[in-house]
């Protein structure tokens, strides 16, 4: 299953719901966070099926952001049962995000 | 259907030079798999603007250049596995690539894992990353708007760096070891005419100041020893790049600066493995003279893999 993109009421609903829910908080003109989506897709193709992956532009949805504290970009937060679970700046590789998913999903 | 493991060339890394060698490789109808830990483009990725890379009159962002060059390779066959080399056995036949996605093997492997920006080695630069501390003034600038930030470093990088926050940041106070610049000339006078770049010239950081965040540096003067702490929002680093080739150390002979010894010919120490782009010892490091190394590694490669060996 595809990454979705997601506003702020679309995030309250879906982090409510049964399936954990990883968050990618990005914007446009950040390069990071662009050189980050390709993996970020593959991982939700891979994954998709114990987790949802959704993607926040900071710069459309800057209010649900600045109420996380989401200071730096990108950021990943891990939701699981409505709550933050686990968060990672700038992850380095694939790997380290699968390692992040992974670890975030076991807590 | 067990995925394909074996090749007959490997490039580790998917920069310019990378995706031109595997874009060679798979229209001479080579099996080639790119190995890349992210996404395509390496430094690339991370330039808002390239100017110089010839065909695009009005410029083109480097990301963008960067999914085009892997899709371009793709559409004849390549293959691109987003893992992170952990080990290599490049003297063994086949040679043997080990990532955090199982081992790959090759007839002949392209090393084109880049550079990386050098830090200055303080305590907590690692931590700080992101939360003040930066080394790319194009991808992070933007996050300073109205706020003081300091760049180190005196090449043309920093000075372009320097420029760039200018336009974007309060106040710049660029630091610099020596009297002068390193930088090309034609920095000097935009540098000048900015009107809110402070110059801190025979200085070095030589800590950080931070909560959660940096909050400010702490400069010495390397003449007189004499320390002054400042106040800033944001640290770049723009003291030069270093060669990604630990996982080569050993394996293949490497120049003084750790940049793997290769002529034109990117052949390496070692039979059918080749070094291009910014990892391979030269004297223009570009997207340009990357791409081409990239084309150069595969015809050498052919001629390799022809002789049978």
């Amino acid at each position: 299953m595809a990454a979705v993109n997601i506003n702020t009421e679309e995030f309250k609903r879906m982090i409510s719901g049964d399936k954990p829910v990883l968050v990618d908080f990005w914007a446009p003109w950040c390069g990071y966070c662009r050189r980050l989506a390709p993996a970020y897709d593959a991982l939700a193709d891979e994954l998709g099926g114990e987790l949802a992956f959704a993607k926040i532009n900071v710069d459309d949805d800057s209010a649900v952001a600045d109420e996380l504290g989401v200071e730096v970009i990108p950021t990943l937060i891990m939701y699981k049962n409505g709550r933050a679970v686990d968060s990672v700046v700038n992850p380095g590789s694939k790997g380290a995000m699968e390692r992040f998913i992974r670890a975030a999903l076991a807590k | 259907m067990e995925e394909k493991r074996s090749f007959d060339m490997i490039v580790v890394g998917g920069g310019p030079g990378g995706c031109t060698a595997a874009l060679y490789a798979a229209r001479a109808g080579l099996s080639v798999l790119v190995l890349e830990k992210l996404s395509a483009g390496g430094q690339m990725a991370l330039t808002e603007a390239i100017d110089n890379y010839p065909g695009y009159d009005e410029g083109i962002d480097g990301f963008t250049l960067a999914e085009k060059m892997q899709r371009q390779a793709e559409r004849f066959g390549a293959k691109t596995e987003y893992a992170e080399v952990l080990s290599l056995d490049l003297a063994a036949n086949p040679k043997r690539l080990s990532t955090d996605a199982g081992d790959f093997f090759a007839r002949t492997v392209v090393i084109a894992a880049g550079a990386q920006p050098r830090e200055l080695g303080l305590a907590h630069e690692a931590e700080l990353t992101g939360k003040g501390v930066a080394y790319c003034a194009a991808c992070d600038g933007m996050r300073y708007k109205g706020k003081t930030v300091v760049v180190v470093g005196g090449g043309s990088s920093a000075a372009a760096d320097a420029l760039l926050l200018s336009r974007v940041a309060g106040k710049v106070i660029l630091v610099h070891r020596r009297g002068k610049l390193r930088a090309e000339k034609i920095y000097n006078e935009p540098l000048m005419r900015a009107g809110n770049i402070e110059f801190r010239w025979n200085s070095v950081v030589a800590g950080l100041l931070h909560g959660a965040k940096l909050t400010g540096v702490r400069l010495r003067d390397v003449a007189t020893g004499a320390e002054t702490d400042i106040d800033c929002d944001g640290l770049f680093i723009s003291v030069g790049r270093k060669p990604s080739t630990r996982l080569e150390r050993g394996q293949l002979e490497l120049d003084s600066g750790g940049y793997i010894a290769a002529d034109e010919t990117t052949k390496t120490s070692l039979p059918g493995v080749y070094a291009v782009g910014d990892v391979r010892a030269k004297p223009l490091r570009q997207v340009v003279t990357a791409v081409a190394d990239g084309a150069v590694a595969v015809h050498m490669a052919e001629e390799f893999l022809a002789g049978g060996a």
